[in-house]
């Protein structure tokens, strides 16, 4: 059976949990709080992948002895284990292009999606924290990447200047979405396929997080895509499995933005 | 039809190069020369708006990005599978490739474009460069021509990706002594991607990575060296970068 480490339904870990109703599989679900720093638990599931992974506290995918991590790979994984619910495009161009949709969301679309969302929700829960153990627990974090984000989350990175510079950098692959969603019905083509799964995860929160960058007059496409998104029955259901009462707070530092600038 | 526009058998280039001379796939060849700025050219724009390399063209279909562009020829082209069977094996390397291109490959191509790239076109009429950088449509990558045309890289960030290259190293290291292959039993496009940002490393970083230290990584970049198909497309190179590649050459 599948296990799935997950937390509330939104970004990165909204992704496998819609995967795995559309395509009806049954698994178990350990849902997990990150901001407990659970996942750093000797208990939590653990390889060299998951350890050095670069979405950080993404969720995980156990299969048999395997961890799996890295959203947009549990996606294909998901996908290719049950072929009859067609996540993949069959033709080989639009399968290429959801891959590449793929990777366009996770380096140009998700950093600034977590970095907005984690100034704007993640900053003041922490902020309720004592200071002196949070500091304490996120410095034996491992590899300093990882640390470095969560310390950005605490110590003042996060200017207004620096959100602003975050939003403006989303604009551009912001506008490739909503180009695309003028040209196919879906990302990758006709078909509805992995690549919106993963697009919706990322591009729900920036209405709220980034309403001068994603709304219904700057782009209606992504805003009706996202309402479709939503009428999907598995959708539906990937979202009432929240514990909380607003999980589109959810956030938790993802990958990081280029370093080339 | 098949046309790959591409530079050097070298990181981005070298992938899909390399993918299709293992899969035995004939094509048209365009190379374009970075140096030269070929891939801002207008022509070539009308093929790939983002002006970086390389492209695929497959019966007027058009492929930009090098990872998903190698998934997509072992689809569609017959010769031998370069994707493992096992589906865990399939994720392994994919999860790879993208350790390798968003974290390992760009430190290193960073260190590469300050002591290669910048110095290979600095000295040219400074006007001529700044026209050469307002023709690039990619912020990120104007950023980077700029930076390594006039020496702009800080200490700090050089320092960090020697870092990275560094603890990079470690990690692939420590992965090939657990498996012979980046997927796991099967040689495939992580493989073939791996190779591409690592064939150099013992002369890059001959402190971090030879036959002490990394012994695992000097055994599979010489099995990969040693492909017919690696052969013949590092014997397309045409600059200094590509011939590097016969440091790992057995000494018999
Ligand atoms: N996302 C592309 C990136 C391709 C890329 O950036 N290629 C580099 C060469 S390795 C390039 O075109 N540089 C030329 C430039 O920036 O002008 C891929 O993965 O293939």
């Amino acid at each position: 059976m599948l296990e799935l480490y997950h937390w509330e339904p939104n970004i990165y870990y909204l992704k496998p949990l819609i995967a795995l109703k559309e395509v009806r599989a049954p698994f178990t679900s350990r849902y997990f709080d990150p901001t407990s720093f659970e996942q750093y638990s000797p208990s939590f599931p653990q390889n060299t992948e998951s350890g050095l992974h670069l979405e950080r506290e993404g969720p995980v995918l156990v299969d048999g002895v395997t961890v799996l991590s890295s959203s947009f790979f549990i996606l294909e994984y998901i996908a290719e284990a049950f072929p009859a619910a067609n996540l993949l495009p069959g033709d080989a161009y639009e399968h290429y292009r959801a891959r590449a949709w793929g990777q366009f969301a996770a380096l140009q679309l998700s950093p600034g999606v977590c970095a907005l969302g984690c100034a704007k929700y993640l900053a003041p829960t922490l902020k309720s924290r004592d200071p002196g153990q949070l500091k304490a627990r996120i410095e034996r974090i491992e590899p300093q990447e990882r640390r470095a984000a969560w310390a950005a989350v605490i110590d003042g990175s996060y200017s207004e200047q620096a959100l602003a510079a975050v939003r403006d950098r989303l604009a551009a692959p912001v506008k490739r979405f909503e180009d695309a969603l003028g040209q196919t019905a879906w990302l990758a083509g006709p078909a509805y396929s992995v690549a919106d799964i993963d697009a919706f995860a990322m591009l729900s929160p920036l209405p709220d997080v980034a309403p001068e960058v994603v709304s219904e007059k700057a782009t209606p496409r992504i805003l009706q895509f996202l309402h479709r998104m939503r009428e999907r029955p598995a959708v539906r259901q990937a979202l009432a499995l929240a514990k909380t009462a607003r999980p589109q707070e959810a956030f938790v530092p993802g990958a990081e933005p280029s370093r080339w600038g | 039809m098949l046309t790959l526009y591409h530079w050097e058998p070298n990181a981005n280039s070298g992938k899909p190069m390399l993918a299709l001379a293992e899969k035995g796939v004939e094509y048209q060849s365009h190379y374009l020369d970075l140096l030269n700025f070929d891939q801002h050219k207008p022509e070539y724009l009308k093929i790939n708006p983002d002006g970086t390399i390389p492209a695929l063209v497959h019966d007027g279909k058009i492929l930009t990005e090098s990872t998903p562009m190698m998934e997509y020829i072992d689809e569609t082209f017959d010769g031998p599978p370069l994707r493992p069977t096992d589906p865990k094996e399939r994720w392994r390397m994919r999860w790879w490739m993208r350790f390798f291109d968003s974290y390992f490959a760009p430190s290193l191509s960073m260190i590469g474009w300050s002591v290669f790239v910048g110095p290979a076109v600095r000295n040219r009429d400074r006007a001529e460069l700044e026209a050469a950088i307002e023709r690039i449509p990619l912020e990120s990558r104007r950023i980077a021509w700029r930076k390594a045309m006039f020496n702009q890289f800080s200490e700090a960030e050089l320092a960090e990706s020697r870092r990275r290259g560094a603890f990079g190293t470690a990690a692939l290291e420590q992965h090939l002594t657990a498996h012979p292959w980046i997927a796991g039993n099967t040689f495939s496009l992580a493989d073939i991607n791996g190779f591409n940002l690592g064939y150099a490393l013992p002369l890059s970083q001959p402190d971090r990575c030879n036959d002490e230290k990394t012994p695992h990584i000097m055994e599979w970049l010489r099995k990969i060296y040693e492909r017919p198909a690696t052969k013949a497309t590092w014997a397309k190179g045409r600059t200094q970068m590509a011939s590097r590649v016969t440091l790992l050459q057995r000494k018999s």
